[in-house]
């Protein structure tokens, strides 16, 4: 008993001692990735402390204890709401569309890219294809209705061109979606492809001979070589864009709305912002917060879960 | 010897007595005596103004002159109720704040000073501008104290010409020679009649017969508004409210008001209706209007002045727009001329932040003094204006760069950019005989175009707002104007009406009108069912509002 005693001492003893050695050791590692935490801890974990906003009827102007407390008020008040689920569901709706068109399609367009050969062609078509990037989301709502409308539209006018019925795309609250995740796809995928690209280049350039010598084509080799090389990036990237799925925000949606798409138009983000923040009720606001995030949460761990028992790698 | 040390003690009695004093002349200071040097205020001001000088132009060069007062002006960047609700978290106030609508919540905050004390010792202009209705200055019934001067309401304002929603082309009106427009029928049947005869304009793009506006808050302007005009009531924001039982209820209650939204639904069936009247954006429809195809427009003046100033600019006067009140049937009186009173409203205020209220309140009170406010409209006598046989008159050369080029002549005379206190509105004259605005009715007929005075001469009138029966034939509105009551705290929960009650009407109305006209009584319907349901409850404080601004203004106790 005794004698175990002290060797569970002297365990934790090394033990100890292992850490403190390590800490001596990495010291510097430890120095330099201390203002990284601190900056998440700044950033990312007191503003956690505004959720106490949720369960108040926060008064601007007041000081903490003067608050006054409602409990679960603004949660009941929400989930009682039509307006939070159809909110809910454009959320969800728009970020699904979003996921498989703009994730799939840059890893179609970066492996594209990198089968081109001449080199000038391929800088210009991957610059002028991330450019809109750039643009604000307020001259892009432009483009897209002026594009659309029925007066004078480029499209309507091609569709009148083939002989068709010209059509009010904008006013159908079926193909608003639709519209919100091809402007979005037609903005960022130039630039969501930079990030494959670059992973499509750290693969070594022998195993591309190696099949080459085996007799692989170039979609054999695309199928054998590229994918499985960029499938961590793609994984990691996955998960987290999972993990993403209820922050849309809602400047797309914003801006590209009007009065007969609205009920579409609606993300949560969108419904905090009007409901919330717009009617000065910051207390219903923060609570529309902490259920996007703890909804978030939920989808990351279960994202993650489900690609460690598929794949044994993780994110986390 | 002696004497050097008499004077030694002299010196130092002197230095204790002075010390002894020295604290009861602070006391003395923090009161309510006055300093006299020149004073920096921050103010605040709800609107940006691009040609704000920082009062280097002529009018405030004067001004600093005159009272020894310099503004610091500082200006909305994005939202106004966003910039409000940071100024209120950070708790640094300005030294005088415009707020607008969201007044209420500075109050709430306790940012605010009691102006009633200040203006009673201080401030006999104001009081003078504000005369028999002082009482309107008031915030609430249960907080009425005085927190805000007025800046955005004149006091007496006359409408020489009322801005009647319901306009024409004036090449419409003069293809269909001039006819009455009294209803919405007569006004349908201009459009129909030039629509028909016109169907591509000069530039073979397709004419456009009515085209609504409805990006945002302008819905109501241009596509809600118009329905209580046509109906035979004015202004009352969101709501009817019943004249002998103030009960408030949204105005779409209105069996009249579903009549009017027929209509449109009746223009949209016939064609007539632009169909992209409810998705376009403000920047479309105006680039619309400046085109020339839109034959009618269903809106306030300032919302297509832009488009219509185009248009001037390129001599198509014809292709502007004449202003009718057209009503739903024979025999509604349009209601545009109801005379509110002084309406109270949006203001300025100085918080407690203000190290100097009565200067404030004084500097304030001079814009309000018969000299501050000829001085802010006019600008400065022998530069501005000449006063030639006892009447103000603007100098030709300063004439044409007022109205041609207005931001440059606000930049460099400052006339328009101190309107920072309570004033007296158009057709109020000053004791000399003077108009204290520079807008009355000579002024406005030099503003109209030749095409403009072509059609007028036709219908036998000086303005297009003479179409329009005149104020004298209407009851004034007790309660004002609806819109401009203030929300006081114990009525918080109003705050979350607009936009409640917005996302009901933009969801139903847009269906109801584009859709069959058989199925347009199940779609209002189901509005109006939403409506109940979404802010229902808010009827009853919308009521209480009302008669708690007739007890606070005396008319019921």
């Amino acid at each position: 008993m005794k004698a175990l005693n002290i060797l569970c001492r002297k365990k934790e003893y090394q033990n100890k001692r292992t850490w403190l050695q390590k800490l001596k050791d990495q010291k510097y590692l430890y120095v330099m990735s201390l203002p990284f935490v601190l900056m998440v801890f700044v950033f990312s974990y007191i503003p956690i402390w505004g959720w106490s906003i949720a369960f108040q009827d926060y008064k601007l102007g007041l000081p903490f204890w003067e608050q006054s407390w409602v409990g679960f008020k603004h949660f009941i008040t929400m989930f009682q709401d039509d307006k939070f689920y159809t909110a809910l569901a454009n959320t969800f709706g728009m970020s699904m569309m979003g996921l498989l068109l703009g994730f799939t399609i840059p890893i179609i367009f970066a492996i594209l890219i990198n089968e081109l050969r001449h080199k000038l062609f391929k800088q210009t078509v991957q610059t002028i294809s991330y450019l809109p990037h750039f643009v604000s989301w307020v001259v892009v709502a432009g483009i897209v209705y002026k594009m659309l409308s029925t007066d004078s539209g480029p499209i309507n006018q091609l569709i009148q061109l083939f002989g068709g019925e010209p059509v009010q795309f904008m006013a159908k609250p079926e193909l608003f979606w639709g519209i919100v995740v091809l402007s979005d796809l037609w903005k960022e995928m130039g630039w969501n492809t930079i990030i494959f690209l670059a992973a499509v280049t750290a693969i070594d350039p022998a195993l591309y001979e190696a099949a080459k010598i085996d007799g692989a084509g170039r979609f054999r080799r695309i199928w054998h070589v590229t994918l499985p090389g960029i499938s961590n990036v793609i994984i990691v990237l996955l998960v987290l864009s999972i993990g993403n799925l209820m922050s849309i925000g809602f400047e797309k949606q914003f801006q590209l709305q009007n009065n007969v798409v609205a009920e579409k138009a609606m993300v949560l983000d969108l419904y905090a912002l009007v409901f919330g923040i717009g009617n000065r009720k910051f207390g219903f606001g923060a609570a529309i917060g902490v259920a996007k995030s703890v909804l978030s949460l939920i989808l990351l761990f279960t994202a993650n879960a489900l690609f460690k028992k598929q794949t044994g790698k993780s994110v986390m | 010897m002696r004497k050097s040390l008499f004077k030694n003690v002299n010196r130092a009695v002197r230095i204790v007595y002075l010390m002894a004093l020295l604290p009861f002349a602070l006391f003395l200071s923090c009161g309510e005596s006055v300093s006299t040097g020149d004073v920096t205020f921050n103010v605040f001001f709800s609107d940006t103004n691009a040609d704000w000088n920082n009062m280097k132009d002529e009018v405030g060069v004067y001004l600093e002159e005159k009272t020894g007062v310099t503004v610091a002006a500082e200006f909305p960047v994005g939202e106004l109720s966003q910039k409000i609700s940071l100024i209120i978290a950070s708790g640094e106030y300005p030294d005088m704040i415009m707020p607008k609508g969201d007044a209420g919540a500075l109050v709430e905050a306790g940012a605010m000073i009691d102006l009633e004390p200040l203006i009673e010792k201080h401030a006999p202009n104001i009081k003078k501008v504000m005369g028999n209705q002082f009482d309107r200055l008031r915030y609430s019934l249960n907080d009425p104290k005085i927190y805000f001067i007025p800046t955005i309401e004149y006091v007496g304002q006359i409408e020489f010409d009322m801005d009647a929603f319901f306009k024409l082309q004036l090449r419409a009106l003069k293809e269909a020679g001039y006819p009455k427009v009294v209803t919405l029928k007569d006004y349908e049947s201009v459009i129909e009649q030039y629509v028909n005869k016109h169907p591509v304009n000069e530039n073979g793009q397709p004419a456009i017969g009515l085209s609504l506006l409805a990006d945002d808050w302008r819905f109501v302007i241009s596509t809600t508004n118009p329905a209580f005009f046509a109906a035979g009531y004015s202004d009352d924001g969101e709501w009817g409210i019943d004249p002998v039982s103030y009960e408030a209820k949204p105005h779409y209650f209105r069996p009249e008001e579903r009549e009017y939204f027929r209509w449109l639904n009746h223009m949209n069936h016939k064609g007539l209706l632009d169909p992209e009247s409810f998705i376009q954006k403000y920047d479309q429809y105006i680039a619309k209007i400046a085109s020339g195809r839109v034959v009618g427009v269903v809106d306030a003046w300032w919302e297509i002045q832009d488009a219509v100033n185009a248009l001037k600019a390129e001599g198509k006067f014809e292709q502007t727009y004449g202003r009718f009140g057209a009503v739903i049937k024979e025999g509604i009186k349009p209601a545009w001329n109801t005379p509110t009173g002084f309406r109270g409203g949006w203001g300025i205020g100085i918080t407690t932040a203000c190290k100097d209220p009565v200067r404030a309140i004084k500097f304030l009170d001079y814009l309000s003094s018969d000299e501050g406010q000829v001085l802010i409209n006019w600008g400065i006598e022998g530069k501005h204006y000449n006063v030639v046989d006892g009447k103000r008159v603007i100098p030709e050369d300063v004439a044409a760069m007022k109205y041609n080029d207005q931001s440059t002549f606000k930049k460099t005379t400052g006339i328009g950019n101190y309107f920072m206190s309570v004033r007296y509105g158009d057709g109020v004259k000053d004791p000399g005989g003077n108009y204290y605005t520079t807008k009355f009715p000579d002024s406005i007929l030099d503003e109209y175009s030749s095409a403009d005075k072509e059609a007028l001469k036709a219908y036998g009138v000086n303005f297009w707002g003479d179409l329009l029966p005149p104020a004298s034939e209407f009851e004034p509105k007790p309660w004002a104007a609806f819109w401009s009551i203030p929300v006081p705290q114990d009525k918080a929960e109003m705050n979350d009406f607009w936009n409640l009650e917005q996302a009901v009407v933009k969801k139903y109305l847009p269906k109801a009108i584009m859709g069959a006209p058989s199925d347009f009584d199940a779609s209002y319907d189901a509005m109006l069912a939403e409506l109940d349901k979404e802010v229902g409850h808010l009827y009853e404080s919308a009521t209480e509002l009302v008669k708690d601004r007739l007890k606070l203004w005396g008319y019921i106790k």
